[in-house]
């Protein structure tokens, strides 16, 4: 079996952007995309500095995070290694975008032509199936695929060689079949020491960098400094990741309308089966569940790129939580719908519990989002099944202040909502002072600072205190409790839209090892021999 | 095969073109074309067994697609309307017809001819510019043969090229091993020293592939430069170097080579006594002493003790030339305009010795300071270069075996143009004379591009001259040859010797001085008139000379201006007429490739490449060749160009012993024809008559190839083979040609080239360089101390000298390297500026102000800042929107930064401040 992948090295690389043009002509990609970019990177400072070129793109990873995903099954691993995209199948969900550590995928919503309106080339290269789709480097599949048939072989005969390798001018970019210990990118991985970026994510990316020159100069790691807050805090650093452009307020919307409805359906079934209130009132409150629910959904489909095709979102429940996350959406609505028009507490857990799902899908999604290094955190699920539980208290006690009447409910509910308020503040803790440990970067973790003084209030704080006085002022516990119920819901949306929206800087670039050279205390040995 | 494949390959044709956008040209390139419409480029690797590159083309070749369909291109006649010209006058420029524009041209062109090509001042009434490198020739079909047609002209408007160039290289290195443009030989070297040169920017494919191969394999190159550049970047080490002490650099490493070592042991002493003028006894004088009865000039014989003429001591076993020493010798010696100085026992001494002598002041603390750099890098990259040397070592090539000496310099355009580029590039070649390593494998070698003719053969260009050294067509400087009176506006003939005369020498002597002398005569000086006509193909004077917004005035001053145009541009807007010509791949040429070239083009072929029209011209836009047989046919000069034609003018001549091909000379011959002939004419040469191919076949295939002999890269065998010797260390007939100069030029009474007559010395002195720069603002009235950093500039790859800034295709991808989105500026310095990345800046000069935001990167100076490529557009569309700034924006054009050689450098000293908001205002409502 054959394992398509790259060598780059980094000694040859000038960073003349050939590979990059030469991309855009071979697939014919619209104004700003890139498939194949170069990265003109500094480290260190005047007097002691280094720069380099650092060819970046769909690493083809062994172990793609956007793969499993992708709800519709349009990217895929092929057999070879090769992670591909059917632009036919796919929604514009963007999954794949926020999952991959390597910034090498785009979605583009609109044909435009580089002057504006389209010249008579543009229009004859353009591309339909690829608007509002997921796009990225392919490796130039086509080419590839022309092999067999042509009896040529990838990275040896130039028909068949991406288009990239192809047309370098440095040699810096080699392409082959690794599983073949002869190609050449098996002996230059074997006679040269390499990295492969990120290998700590698991991604086991199909890119090896080259960085030393064999018998004179080995490379070295960069210096702490390099990659320090300060390093990483400069927008203009191109290591540093940028905010995600993919998933924005409606996707945020979802995550908060549909984490607080959902919660909401668990909590109210557990507190009818507590004995807090009717059958009855579980019902109404499950339907104004759905509805409001039926809002965030509503966003969310606002946000795809292929609308039309959303049906396909139920076609990857194997390995995709959006696809999982939206089959509890099919098991939810009509449990709700069956529920109001044929009353039965069957039905009525059947909801619940395809609400509790859902929650439990869309902290998933976030986890799954490899791409982003302050959702990919092991808590984030955790935070986010427990602020959908905590709205859900939120939520059933406005609903109890709203219907009147429910005061003992409120009383039971009290408790478990200072509970969720005191788990919620120590997990947001709990993340924050883990966030650099978890690979958090600085412009990130400015954001999650700013967020927390008021989340801490508004979040955790106030319901926390408007939770217990109801539980000391019985006259006013509904108002006191529905008080506290919106601030739990404020907070929970609050932090979950500026995470999504805000604190998304998408995962930086890093070298492990780097070419030795430069200034000062960067230049390479002396050397008074050679050869 | 894929349907996505077997879909995009259906209809399509692949059209082979080569691309010579720049000087390290060509290289071959496919037109991918369906349904007549080009639709991508790739590179043309059927000749990738041939090309040094594998047939790669660079960045700017997948432009051209994009260049073919910019909706802002000119693709009809036009002419201007309103008969103001200036910045602020819009030309009003209204379609015309061919057959109308033609009409105006050519009453124009008769007139011209009628009133005579020589105006009363002496001045050619036709001027013409050109873009840079000779690259617009490959554009141009038959263009060239209605310039040898028409007669004298003009070529002397400078327009970023020649007096902007790798100046002191191109007339010193022509002068010492015929080597117009200097490299390494990188295949076979392991060790190079950089001062400034981006090479990984500005070497073509070719370069960046032999670079790349030679890092891969351990090559070590020592980068010296105020900014960390592309090249720099890839370089083991970089120097961040004081802008234009690099000369100072490079003496206190020859300090250190032959004063602080023991250069017996570590140089290559044979090469020294045998190859150079070393040994060759200098008289009190100053001037070489000479034998009486030859006239030779002598070398003392440590064997037995007498001085004898420098050509007895070839084949003469046992001869050892004194290197050192003084010595009491009978001679003469020749000065300047005859004068003869006799001697019975003049105090004489080798040219060696006194070379070391004249070091003795460089050392390597003096560097140092000069240099602001650790004197233990220059120490440290002295001990490396001769460590590196091999001295002694041999290379078999093509079965002959040669000296290998793996060490090389290069340098930067502003490091060797201007002042200091003649200390500079005699630094350079002193320190590869030292190890032998001039004109062999592993060391500095020049290329075919040359002054000297013949044209095609640069061995053949090698010959016998006095004094045992190559002969060199100076410009004349004796009392009775001297040309006292300018015949072009550049007067390169009257002011510099080294120009020589060939037909580059009007590019290379000072051109920029027509555009200031236009406005700033000299005293005394014969008046300069305006030109008649101005023909301007494929440059950009207005943006791409030193005080652009300057040259745009003196352009808008000229009377009649034809312009070729490809889009509105800042130059054109002065013009009368706009013609479109069919650009890079609409229309039809043939062109040699191979051989060697600028850059590091080094072949193992020679032949000829196609460019041919992929596709119609947009609109109106007519093929080159064709506006040249019109123009011909207007002005009368029909059977002078077919004449100028058959003799080769547009590409190799049509008619030789062995074949005859040429054209009718009384008819016109549509392009098709010409370039139908000239195909079989250089397929007949090349294959020798065996193969002799049209037009047609070239379009089919592309190019054709006959191999070139490696050993053809290296000089040194030539001269050894004529008996010749490098003329270093020591420039007597530079000497000579200075003094006689300055004695011409004050017999008529001329004192403003006194400080240029100063730079004719037989040993180069340092002379604080940057200072010269910092003071023109005390020049002009201002304080140098307003202005406390260095301005430069650094080669864009992705632009020079493509004509694309108007591509947003190629400003996606330059914008990935730095510099390409803004003015470089150290981090540090900015900050203590108030200055944050992203921020809008201004930069100041004692001559002019440029615009841009601030791109913050630690790899330069605290003191320099950088502006890549040119930009500061105001009408070309698209570039006019980037808020580009440009470093030719803030250049002064003076007489002050002129060196003897007529160059000047791409610096200057600014102030640089944030820009006021009103200014950012304006900026983005006109974006």
């Amino acid at each position: 079996m054959k394992r398509y992948g790259m060598v780059v090295d980094l000694n040859r690389c000038v960073g003349c952007q050939t590979c990059t043009i030469a991309c855009k002509h071979a697939n014919d990609t619209p104004p700003g995309v890139q498939w194949r970019r170069v990265l003109d990177v500094e480290y260190g400072s005047f007097p002691n500095v280094e720069r380099l070129f650092l060819v970046t793109g769909c690493q083809h990873c062994a172990d793609p995070p956007c793969v499993p995903v992708c709800p519709t099954g349009a990217t895929r691993q092929r057999a070879d290694g090769l992670v591909t995209m059917n632009y036919d199948t796919c929604i514009g969900c963007a999954s794949c975008a926020v999952a991959c550590p390597y910034q090498a995928r785009t979605i583009v919503h609109e044909m435009a032509g580089y002057y504006g309106e389209q010249t008579v080339q543009e229009q004859r290269i353009a591309h339909e199936e690829r608007i509002g789709v997921a796009n990225k480097c392919t490796f130039c599949i086509e080419r590839i695929d022309d092999a067999e048939a042509r009896g040529l072989t990838p990275g040896v005969d130039a028909e068949v060689t991406p288009a990239c390798s192809v047309a370098c001018i440095a040699k810096a970019i080699r392409f082959g079949d690794f599983a073949d210990p002869s190609s050449e990118v098996s002996q230059l991985a074997k006679d040269h020491r390499s990295f492969q970026m990120h290998a700590e994510l698991g991604t086991n990316p199909q890119i090896r960098y080259l960085y030393e020159v064999p018998g004179s100069t080995p490379g070295r790691r960069p210096e702490p400094a390099d990659a320090d807050d300060e390093a990483l805090s400069d927008p203009a650093n191109p290591l540093a990741g940028a905010r995600q452009p993919f998933w924005d307020y409606r996707a945020a919307m979802n995550f908060i309308i549909g984490g607080m409805t959902s919660g909401l359906a668990v909590v109210a079934w557990l507190a009818y089966a507590a004995g807090a209130f009717d059958f009855q009132f579980l019902r109404s409150v499950h339907v104004a569940a759905a509805a409001i629910m039926a809002v965030g959904l509503f966003f969310v489909f606002l946000k795809l790129g292929r609308k039309l095709r959303f049906i396909r979102v139920l076609l990857r429940p194997q390995t995709s939580w959006m696809t999982r996350e939206t089959w509890f959406v099919a098991a939810f609505y009509p449990a709700v719908a069956a529920d109001f028009l044929w009353p039965h507490p069957a039905l009525a857990f059947i909801a619940a519990l395809a609400a509790a799902g859902f929650l439990l899908c869309q902290a998933r999604m976030m986890y799954a989002s490899k791409g982003i290094p302050a959702w990919r955190v092991p808590l984030v699920p955790w935070m986010f099944a427990a602020t959908g539980v905590f709205e859900g208290i939120g939520l059933l006690a406005i609903a109890l202040a709203l219907a009147g009447g429910h005061q003992n409910a409120i009383s039971a509910l009290a408790p478990a909502g200072m509970i969720l308020a005191v788990a919620n503040a120590a997990l947001w803790r709990r993340y924050r002072a883990t966030a650099r440990a978890s690979g958090i970067g600085p412009l990130s973790r400015r954001d999650l600072a700013a967020i927390s003084p008021l989340l801490h209030l508004l979040g955790h704080a106030v319901p926390l205190v408007l939770f217990a006085l109801s539980l000391v002022i019985a006259p006013a516990a509904s108002i006191l409790g529905g008080m506290a119920g919106l601030a739990a819901i404020a907070g929970g949306s609050w932090w979950k839209f500026m995470l999504i929206t805000r604190a998304c800087h998408q995962q930086g670039f890093a070298m492990p090892m780097i070419p030795q050279r430069g200034s000062g205390t960067r230049a390479s040995p002396e050397r008074l021999a050679f050869g | 095969m894929s349907a996505d494949t077997a879909a995009k390959q259906e209809g399509t044709k692949k059209v082979p073109i080569y691309c010579n956008q720049c000087v390290c040209g060509p290289d071959l390139f496919k037109v991918e074309v369906k349904d007549g419409v080009a639709l991508r480029i790739e590179p043309n690797l059927d000749i990738g067994d041939a090309h040094p590159a594998c047939g790669r083309v660079c960045v700017k070749a997948y432009g051209l697609i994009q260049k073919t369909y910019n909706p802002n291109r000119i693709t009809r006649p036009m002419k201007r309307t309103n008969p103001k010209k200036g910045r602020e006058h819009d030309p009003g420029f209204v379609p015309i017809s061919w057959d109308e524009a033609f009409d105006i041209v050519g009453a124009k062109l008769n007139e011209i001819r009628a009133k005579g090509l020589i105006d009363e001042a002496g001045y050619p009434r036709l001027a013409a510019s050109f873009g840079g490198g000779g690259t617009p020739t490959r554009y141009m079909g038959s263009f060239p043969a209605f310039l040898a047609a028409w007669g004298p002209m003009d070529l002397g408007y400078g327009r970023g090229q020649g007096a902007k160039c790798y100046h002191s290289e191109h007339l010193y290195g022509e002068l010492w091993h015929r080597a117009f443009t200097v490299t390494v030989d990188t295949p076979n070297a392991d060790y190079i020293i950089n001062c400034g040169n981006n090479q990984e920017a500005s070497s073509g494919v070719t370069g960046v592939w032999r670079q790349a191969d030679a890092r891969a394999r351990g090559m070590k190159r020592v980068q010296v430069e105020p900014h960390l550049s592309v090249t720099g970047a890839l370089s083991a080490e970089w120097v961040p170097i004081r802008p234009k002490t690099d000369a100072a650099f490079l003496y206190g490493v020859i300090h250190r080579i032959v004063l602080e070592r023991d250069w017996r042991t570590l140089c290559d002493v044979r090469f020294i006594a045998e190859d150079t003028n070393s040994p060759y006894l200098v008289g009190p004088h100053g001037y070489f002493l000479r034998d009486a009865a030859t006239g030779k000039p002598l070398i003392w014989d440590l064997a037995e003790g007498k001085a004898r003429p420098y050509d007895e001591f070839r084949d003469r076993p046992g001869a050892r030339a004194a290197l050192e020493g003084v010595y009491a010798v009978a001679g003469f010696e020749e000065g300047p305009d005859g004068e003869r100085w006799e001697h019975a026992a003049a105090s004489a001494r080798p040219a060696f010795e006194l070379m070391r002598e004249h070091l003795a002041q460089y050392t390597p603390e003096w560097a140092a300071k000069e240099c602001d750099v650790p004197v233990e890098a220059i120490r440290r990259v002295a001990d490396e270069f001769v460590a590196h040397a091999k001295v002694g070592a041999t290379i078999e090539i093509e079965g002959v075996r040669l000296p290998h000496r793996p060490v090389g310099i290069m340098l930067g355009k502003g490091v060797n143009n201007g002042w200091g580029g003649y200390q500079t590039v005699w630094a350079r070649t002193m320190l590869e004379c030292l190890v032998g390593a001039l004109e062999v494998p592993g060391g500095n070698i020049g290329t075919k591009v040359r002054l000297n003719r013949p044209a095609d053969n640069r061995m053949k260009s090698v010959k016998p001259g006095p004094d045992g050294f190559m002969d060199y067509p100076f410009n004349a400087t004796t009392k009775d040859a001297w040309q006292s009176k300018p015949h072009i506006r550049s007067a390169y003939r009257m002011l510099v010797p080294l120009s020589a005369n060939s037909p580059w020498s009007a590019a290379l002597g000072p051109a920029h001085l027509p555009w200031l002398f236009q406005k700033d005569p000299p005293k005394p000086w014969p008046r300069q008139t305006l030109p008649d006509m101005w023909i301007c193909y494929r440059t950009n004077p207005a943006i791409s000379s030193w005080n652009a917004p300057e040259v745009a005035k003196r352009i808008a001053e000229f009377p009649f201006t034809l312009a070729f145009a490809y889009t509105l541009d800042e130059s054109n807007y002065m013009a009368d007429v706009l013609l479109p010509d069919a650009t890079d791949i609409e229309s039809l040429q043939l062109s040699r490739i191979g051989t060697t070239g600028s850059g590091e083009q080094f072949w193992h072929h020679q032949g000829w490449a196609i460019r041919q029209p992929a596709v119609e011209p947009i609109g109106e836009c007519m093929d080159m060749t064709d506006i040249a047989t019109q123009l011909a046919v207007r002005a009368g000069l029909l059977r002078k160009y077919n004449e100028a034609i058959n003799r080769g003018s547009a590409a190799t001549r049509l008619k030789s012993d062995a074949y005859d091909y040429s054209l009718d000379p009384d008819v016109p011959h549509t392009g098709y024809e010409i370039w139908d002939a000239i195909a079989k004419a250089a397929s007949h040469e090349l294959s020798g008559g065996e193969e002799v191919h049209g037009i047609d076949w070239f379009k089919e295939h592309g190019f054709m190839l006959r191999p070139f002999s490696q050993l053809d890269w290296y000089l040194y065998p030539e001269i050894k083979k004529h008996g010749l010797r490098f003329e270093m260390p020591y420039q007597e007939r530079i000497k000579r040609h200075g003094e006689q100069l300055a004695r011409r030029l004050h017999e008529i009474g001329i004192e403003w080239w006194n400080h240029q007559l100063e730079e004719y010395e037989a040993l180069p002195g340092y002379k604080a360089f940057p200072d010269i720069w910092t003071h023109y603002a005390a020049e002009v009235g201002r304080d140098p101390d307003e202005f406390p950093f260095w301005a430069l500039t650094a080669r864009s790859m992705q632009y020079a000298w493509g004509a694309n800034v108007g591509l947003p295709l190629i400003h996606e991808v330059a914008a990935n390297v730095a510099g390409h989105d803004g003015i470089i500026i150290n981090r540090s310095a900015a900050r203590k500026l108030g200055i944050a990345d992203g921020d809008p800046v201004v930069l100041e000069s004692a001559s002019g102000v440029t615009r841009g935001r601030a791109t913050l990167r630690e790899g330069i100076r605290p003191d320099t800042v950088l502006l890549v490529g040119q930009f500061d557009h105001w009408a070309t569309p698209y570039a006019k929107d980037l808020g580009l700034g440009s470093l030719n924006s803030v250049t002064p054009l003076a007489l002050s930064l002129t060196d003897a050689t007529g160059s000047g450098a791409d610096l200057i000293r600014v102030s640089v401040r944030k820009d006021s908001a009103r200014h950012v205002g304006k900026r983005e409502a006109a974006r």
